[in-house]
């Protein structure tokens, strides 16, 4: 009988992959994305919130008498937090600190805030003339998200009916004082 | 007698060389995944100011079409159109209302122009009243404060701050 024929491989022949193809593709991408990149992040500062937050400030703009939570930047003394709950004033001063302003410490106390005050969305935001900009963002910036993850905050979901949890503290902050004189 | 052929090299006439082009794949690789992660996905462009250094901040909000403001430390633009002159972190006094230090004189009639002009006033940016400002991060509130109350009177309520990413 006839032994079948064996097919003999070679184990170590090499190929070359023709990569020329992929380089053209490549050649052609490169420039068009170069000329669609942002090199520098641009975003702004808003409210375009969960669903589920923007209920619960609408629900707090039909309250009758809403607690309000407002912040005061002052370049002196710095800074206030005034929560008015039921007419009655109570006020947390955050004081400079090596004459700046303490972020640290608001943030603690904002959190505080909205533990106590889980319903309230909104703060107004008056600061002094003096104060520069940049402050003006990193303060916005303290009082909109709480910085630990871990830190949650109950909201009530009417879809759902019972609370959901979110880490927006104070995340529509309104320039109080703009129309001031 | 007989010419002896002179002796010429064997050529391959129509032979090609391997380039070998595996590294040049590999590093426009690395390009290709660099530019894809700083891929711009915001529709709105925002051109950077000269002069301007915009303040940090940790939101991520994509801006949306507005009316773009651009206050740096020496001119107000609308766009790229320059309405007011700044000097000393602050506007001149022939700019601004006598009787009114807060209401900027040229930003509110470009303002209004823009609300009643027949090709702008349609569009849903202008009449929600959307305006993107750019500041310059050492600027004082009082400047900004100018800004904000003569565009709230202007018809233009929805501020949104402009603001980089990074700490």
């Amino acid at each position: 009988m006839r032994r079948a024929r064996k097919i003999k491989i070679d184990h170590n022949s090499e190929f070359e992959l023709d990569l020329a193809p992929l380089l053209a593709v490549m050649v052609k991408l490169v420039p068009v994305l170069l000329v669609s990149s942002a090199f520098i992040q641009v975003m702004v500062i808003e409210s375009e919130l969960p669903q589920v937050v923007s209920e619960a400030i609408q629900r707090q703009d039909e309250q009758k008498t809403p607690t309000n939570v407002a912040m005061e930047v002052d370049a002196k003394d710095g800074i206030r937090i005034i929560i008015t709950e039921k007419g009655q004033q109570k006020v947390e001063t955050v004081p400079l600190k090596d004459g700046a302003y303490d972020l640290r410490t608001l943030h603690m106390k904002l959190v505080e805030v909205k533990k106590a005050h889980p319903e309230v969305f909104k703060m107004e935001l008056s600061p002094d003339g003096k104060v520069p900009y940049d402050t003006i963002v990193k303060i916005m910036d303290e009082a909109r998200q709480a910085r630990d993850s871990n830190t949650k905050f109950p909201v009530f979901d009417t879809k759902q009916g019972k609370n959901v949890e979110t880490n927006y503290m104070f995340p529509e902050i309104i320039f109080a004082n703009t129309m001031e004189g | 007698m007989s010419r002896r052929r002179r002796y010429e090299p064997k050529t391959k006439k129509n032979s090609t060389f391997g380039l070998n082009i595996t590294s040049m794949t590999d590093m426009f690789t690395i390009m290709l995944v660099f530019l894809l992660q700083s891929y711009s996905t915001s529709d709105v462009q925002i051109i950077p100011e000269n002069n301007l250094r915009l303040p940090t901040s940790a939101s991520m909000t994509n801006a949306t079409e507005s009316i773009k403001l651009s206050l740096s430390g020496d001119a107000l633009k609308i766009d790229q159109t320059k309405i007011a002159d700044v000097k000393n972190a602050d506007f001149l006094p022939q700019d601004l209302e006598d009787k009114d230090s807060n209401f900027i004189k040229p930003l509110f009639q470009e303002l209004d122009k823009i609300a009643k002009s027949e090709t702008e006033k349609d569009k849903a940016h202008v009449k929600e009243g959307r305006i993107l400002l750019q500041a310059d991060k050492d600027l004082p509130y009082a400047t900004l404060r100018k800004v904000m109350y003569t565009a709230s009177m202007a018809g233009f309520p929805q501020l949104k701050l402009v603001t980089m990413v990074g700490e």
